[in-house]
């Protein structure tokens, strides 16, 4: 045993050691780290998985890694500017007669990383590839072309079968190009990985492993110049916490994450350490108009007037999502897309006393467990499913249910993973839910398209596509239809009034907060980031082709 | 002769075990300490209103507040009011302790002392089933359990710590009935043709009171901290009010990194305290069973020169 | 040998439940949860990663329960465990690959440390009876026994991480700034990353150590050979370390296997603290993720690195305490 006891000395005696070392070796190794920061940006976006080094622009799981840094699409549209339009592979377009036809001019000196120019067969080559094979047409844009040819040297012309020209920001914003050569060569476009992708893109992939990928500047992009910041890191997180505190410690300038209390977490580290959260589409209630109860639409207003939406925002989202409004329309990033006097109307959206008239004007009193019933007996209470992983939701729900507590409505957060709450939703299982559409666009049409056209519901026990409370309204599609037909901004506009009164007279969902995208940025090693003042593109570093716009503002300080 | 002992050991009811028991309890200092800090828990479980005023669930107050007269642990990022939220948690705590403690023993007993005195085929595949379910890492076991069940309230943790958790008191009491089972006085019982059942739980339970009792602390034990842990995770019904569940917002909104470490370090304290009450217990009943375990009170070897050691006073028990 | 084959017996029994288990869960389940997975990817797995997951979880399949059971433990037995979910299209062993090491160096580090010191402590504990190290003992690891492993990771965090910025508390080194390879900066991160959820292991696990073997140690310094010992006029350590401790492990051999299951729940909770990316802070990932076939291969993994360490610890008592080898 004099034996054990040595062998415990001697391994207590290095272990210390050991730790003494990596004491200062740590303690030097995070001050060493942010010196060795210069021009090289990394960036913090977890993403739950290591990477696969697939870069393949048409796979939905690889896009936030190619489409933006390599590839490139025809224009830039910025949905913060209501839908500002910067030209990138494409020096101008133009509408054909009636607004059934779009015609782009190709720009000319745009080479390919490996050396071989863009031409404009390669744009039509893109386009009919996303024809050829629909799993590859993530925007959906064959659902409204009907045509896409070359023809002329450098043009491309694009056949619509109806007007549709809100679908210019998938067309021309959402589609990357891709090189002829290279991909009429592959066997099986939709499973083809493209490990070595090869586009017209500021960056190159030099080198990807599964914990990380390096970015280099790409000699021979067509801007000159650019990009300034000649190198990116981009590393797998598989953890929040990881991806947070590498952001806290410096680690990481660009971020795109959830941070809670960021303040303390993560400004008050450095006063270079700078956030920003642009608002993007509404988080709602989403009630199923089929369930008798709900289908009352004096109801649905009432649940509108009983939420405090300023307390859902500070108290379940920590104020980061700012609260909606019952218009529909995204505040301040479609402000000017609001109808003011409609606002002013409808007055103070938190207003319990006028919602508990509205209920008892549909019938409803306060029985004795202070809950509404009507004459039927029937009372106001249901389920509303969420998904259980979003805690900030969670909390949310929390707060919406006392605040309809007070009015007499009960309801029960039943609280889903990600797979059956998809399931419920989508086949019209549940009575009331909370969601956000997935799509944003460069004005509130597309959001508000997605809840409110017929086109994409379904009965119940189907799938719906995107509108999923199953609200049908023949004179609310013929506005939508009519706002798709047309390139007048007064037209639109008009329409877009008359929509906003329709959500709040129908009330088909019930927008509580605002969802946002998540930003962080710092300021010590790099300047040109987009902020509210100068919001030039959508600054997560997720957002494509946006992050292109982003890399290339950007410069080393 | 045999008789007259049948007799006088037949008067070991549970009464006379249960009086020895507190006898114990009140000389040995850890099983004093357990009990009081056991019954502040019971107590501010029964009435938690009386001790804390405000409400657990609603998000009343101003986030973010740091310890006051008016918040004694301060607030949540929600508002809600720390010191509520942990004194009412203090219910689904200890309903599981007791609950799945209770349970796990019975399961145990009944698996352990079935096994011992029914011998034979019963003996080996019961033990082998109890074995199994020993080595098994029951945490994973847990996690993967839940994970399918997607979580779920109490009553599934409740469920699925009992239905996992008894082995390991299992196989003790089995041990502790096989060293019964040679007994003059369950000899004497069998002689007389009294039925097994009988034997079991009127002679056998009865014996192995102190062990029982130590394996439902045992047990209420490892469901504390199972569950909590469970809750932890992310496992169990974050809308329960718990000091798992408290654990699980904390850590969700970086309570450390934030400045809100009470938000963590609270309901850790508590489950620790709670854990430390069954522990204390579980420890003085091991002492009392096993005399030579009792600390020993130092005395001044002056008065007395030739004394036999402690060790080997301690050493004249062994039964 | 008897012996040794009952418990290589006993070992195969064990994984061939745990094998059943993992079967029997996924179907038992009301709903199977992996055909509410399969949604999830809308028809975008390879057939192979399809097929691997009918065997798995009996989605989509028309087999009966027992050919069921056949294919899934010759699936497992072969090491195929599929494809991750959560890592799509990665595998399940490559991505458990990464991960294991992580583990191994944490748990294996700490816990053998733990075992020396502890025992160790627990020697001198008993055989200084009354001394100041054994009253303080109990209590304070009593208490110790009771804490929750997570809190003393997350105290450890405050206190060293926190508010004395003295070592890095996130993950297994810095993922943003360090190549993992032989140099110098990624080994010193490595160690200072491991530092805080080392050493909160073992404050966890070392009371049970030093309890065991004092335990054990004062049962055993009764002996009437430990007198003998004595009354010979042999030196104190001499008697407490070749007499006494010698003969005392050989229970806590035993007991190193049982504890065993609580140091990979203590692991498990102290990774996911630390996000200390190993086995058991992937498989709360998994859980999280729903990804089933990395949650049950990882299940069937930790419970084959407990047996096999249980195993080893059977085999060592078998080898050093002779009375084991008789037939019982």
């Amino acid at each position: 045993m004099r034996r054990l006891i040595k062998a415990g000395t001697v391994l207590a005696a290095v272990t210390l050691a050991g730790a003494l070392a990596a004491c200062g070796a740590g303690a030097g190794g995070s001050g060493g780290g942010s010196a060795a920061k210069t021009a090289t940006l990394t960036i913090s976006n977890e993403n739950g998985a290591l990477w696969t080094c697939d870069f393949s622009p048409f796979n939905g799981s690889d896009t936030l890694l190619s489409v933006g840094l390599v590839y490139e699409t025809l224009d830039y549209v910025n949905p913060l500017q209501d839908g500002k339009v910067t030209p990138m592979l494409a020096s101008a377009y133009s509408w054909g007669a009636g607004d059934k036809s779009l015609t782009f001019t190709i720009r000319s000196g745009v080479k390919f990383s490996n050396g071989t120019p863009l031409t404009a067969a390669d744009v039509a080559y893109t386009f009919n590839l996303l024809k050829k094979y629909p799993a590859l047409d993530l925007p959906g844009v064959w659902s409204v072309l009907s045509s896409v040819t070359q023809t002329g040297a450098d043009t491309v012309t694009m056949d619509f079968s109806a007007p549709a020209v809100p679908w210019f920001y998938y067309i021309a914003d959402q589609v990357p190009i891709v090189s002829e050569a290279i991909w009429s060569k592959v066997a099986n476009p939709v499973s083809y990985p493209d490990s070595h992708p090869v586009g017209t893109g500021p960056y190159e992939v030099n080198p990807c492993t599964s914990a990380n990928i390096t970015y280099t500047a790409n000699p021979s992009y067509w801007q000159a110049g650019e990009p300034k910041v000649k190198k990116i890191e981009y590393p797998a997180f598989t953890s929040n916490n990881t991806a947070n505190d590498e952001l806290a410690t410096g680690q990481a300038q660009w971020g795109a994450q959830y941070i809670p209390s960021i303040a303390s977490f993560y400004t008050a580290k450095s006063p270079d350490f700078h956030y920003w959260f642009p608002p993007t589409v509404n988080v709602s209630i989403v009630p199923n108009l089929t369930n008798p109860l709900l289908s009352n639409a004096k109801v649905r207003q009432a649940i509108s007037y009983a939420i405090d939406r300023s307390q859902v925002s500070s108290l379940g989202e920590s104020g980061y999502e700012p609260p909606a409004n019952q218009t529909g329309i995204v505040t301040p990033t479609f402000s000017s897309s609001e109808d003011s006097s409609l606002v002013a109307q409808i007055g103070n959206s938190y207003d319990p006393a006028k919602a508990k008239s509205l209920l008892e004007q549909a019938g409803y009193k306060l029985n004795s467990a202070g809950v509404m019933t009507n004459a039927k007996g029937q009372q106001l209470s249901f389920t509303v499913i969420n998904i259980g992983d979003y805690s900030d939701w969670v909390a949310d729900m929390q707060v919406i249910a006392q605040d309809l507590k007070a009015v007499g409505i009960i309801v029960n957060p039943d609280n889903l993973t990600n797979t059956d709450f998809d399931a419920d939703l989508y086949y019209g299982k549940y009575q009331l839910a909370f969601y956000d559409q997935q799509t944003f666009g460069p004005s509130p049409y597309y959001e508000l398209n997605n809840w409110l056209n017929s086109a994409d519901t379904a009965p119940i026990g189907k799938v719906a596509a995107t509108n999923y409370e199953r609200y049908s309204s023949p004179a609310t599609e013929a506005l939508l239809n009519a706002y798709a037909n047309t390139t007048s901004t007064a037209t639109q506009q008009s329409i877009m009034n008359q929509i906003q009164q329709v959500m709040v007279t129908d009330v088909p969902i019930i927008p509580v907060v605002e969802a946002v995208d998540w930003y962080q940025y710092d300021t010590a090693s790099f300047s040109g980031w987009p902020t509210a003042s100068d919001p030039y593109a959508q600054p997560s570093a997720y957002a494509y082709p946006d992050m292109e716009q982003v890399l290339l503002h950007l410069q080393p300080k | 002769m045999a008789l007259q002992a049948t007799v006088e050991s037949r008067r070991l009811p549970s009464s006379q075990a249960l009086n020895r028991i507190g006898r114990a309890v009140r000389s040995n200092r850890k099983a004093t300490a357990g009990t009081i800090l056991l019954g502040i828990f019971i107590l501010v479980a029964l009435f938690p209103g009386v001790i804390a005023h405000d409400s657990p669930t609603l998000d009343a107050y101003r986030p973010h507040l740091g310890l006051s007269s008016a918040h004694l642990l301060g607030t949540t990022a929600y508002g809600q009011d720390m010191w509520a939220q942990l004194v009412w948690g203090t219910r689904n705590v200890l309903e599981i302790a007791f609950v799945v403690g209770l349970a796990a023993t019975a399961i145990a007993v009944l698996v352990g002392i079935a096994a011992a005195y029914l011998g034979g085929l019963w003996d080996g595949s019961l033990s082998v089933v109890t074995d199994v379910l020993l080595v098994i890492p029951l945490f994973p076991l847990l996690i993967v359990i839940a994970g399918y069940a997607h979580g779920g309230g109490t009553l599934v943790l409740i469920v699925v710590i009992t239905a996992t958790s008894w082995s390991y008191t299992a196989r003790q009491l089995r041990a502790q009935a096989l060293t019964l089972r040679s007994r003059d006085f369950l000899e004497a019982a069998r002689v007389r043709g009294e039925r097994k059942i009988y034997i079991i739980v009127v002679e056998v339970i009865p014996t192995m009171t102190s062990l029982i009792v130590a394996s439902f602390l045992t047990n209420a034990l490892y469901a504390v901290l199972f569950a909590s842990s469970l809750q932890f995770i992310g496992l169990g019904d974050p809308n329960t009010v718990s000091w798992g569940t408290m654990l699980y917002w904390a850590q969700n909104n970086a309570a450390l990194q934030t400045g809100q470490a009470m938000w963590a370090l609270a309901p850790g304290a508590c489950i620790a305290a709670l854990g430390a009450a069954f522990a204390l217990l579980n420890y003085a009943f091991d002492e009392i069973g096993n005399p030579a375990l009792r600390p020993v009170r130092r005395r001044s070897l002056k008065r007395q020169p030739i004394q036999p050691s402690p060790v080997e006073q301690g050493e004249r028990h062994a039964a | 040998m008897r012996y040794v084959l009952r418990r290589l017996g006993f070992f195969v029994l064990t994984l061939w439940a745990a094998l059943t288990f993992n079967f029997l869960l996924p179907r038992l389940m009301p709903g199977n949860p992996a055909l509410a997975m399969l949604g999830k990817f809308h028809g975008n797995l390879t057939p192979q990663s399809l097929n691997a997951l009918e065997i798995l979880f009996g989605v989509n399949t028309h087999k009966s329960l027992p050919v069921q059971y056949i294919d899934y433990v010759h699936q497992i037995v072969t090491g195929n465990f599929g494809t991750s979910l959560d890592f799509y299209p990665a595998s399940v062993d490559s991505v458990i690959g990464g991960a294991i090491w992580w583990t191994l160096g944490l748990v294996g580090v700490t816990t053998v440390l733990a075992f020396v010191l502890g025992t160790g402590l627990g020697i001198v504990a008993a055989w200084r009876r009354g001394g100041r190290l054994d009253s303080l003992l109990p209590p304070v690891f009593v208490i110790a026994s009771a804490v929750p492993y997570f809190w003393v990771g997350m105290v450890l965090v405050l206190v060293f991480g926190i508010n004395l910025h003295w070592l890095p508390y996130v993950d297994g080194y810095y993922v943003a700034t360090d190549t993992p390879g032989l140099n110098v900066t990624f080994i010193e991160d490595v160690l200072s990353h491991a530092l805080l959820p080392a050493l909160s292991l073992l404050i966890t696990t070392i009371g049970t150590w030093i309890l065991t073997m004092r335990n054990t140690m004062i049962t055993t310094l009764a002996e009437d050979y430990v007198r003998m010992a004595r009354a010979k006029g042999l030196p104190g350590w001499r008697v407490m370390l070749d007499y006494a401790a010698r003969n005392a492990i050989l229970p806590n051999l035993t007991g190193f296997a049982m504890s065993l299951g609580f140091v990979v729940s203590g692991a498990i909770l102290i990774e996911y603290v630390f996000n200390y990316p190993g086995v058991g802070f992937m498989l709360l990932q998994a859980v999280q993720g729903e990804d089933y076939p990395l949650m049950q291969a990882l299940f069937l993994l930790i419970t084959v690195a407990v047996l096999v360490a249980i195993l080893i610890a059977d085999l060592a008592t078998a080898l050093l305490d002779p009375r084991t080898r008789e037939a019982r």
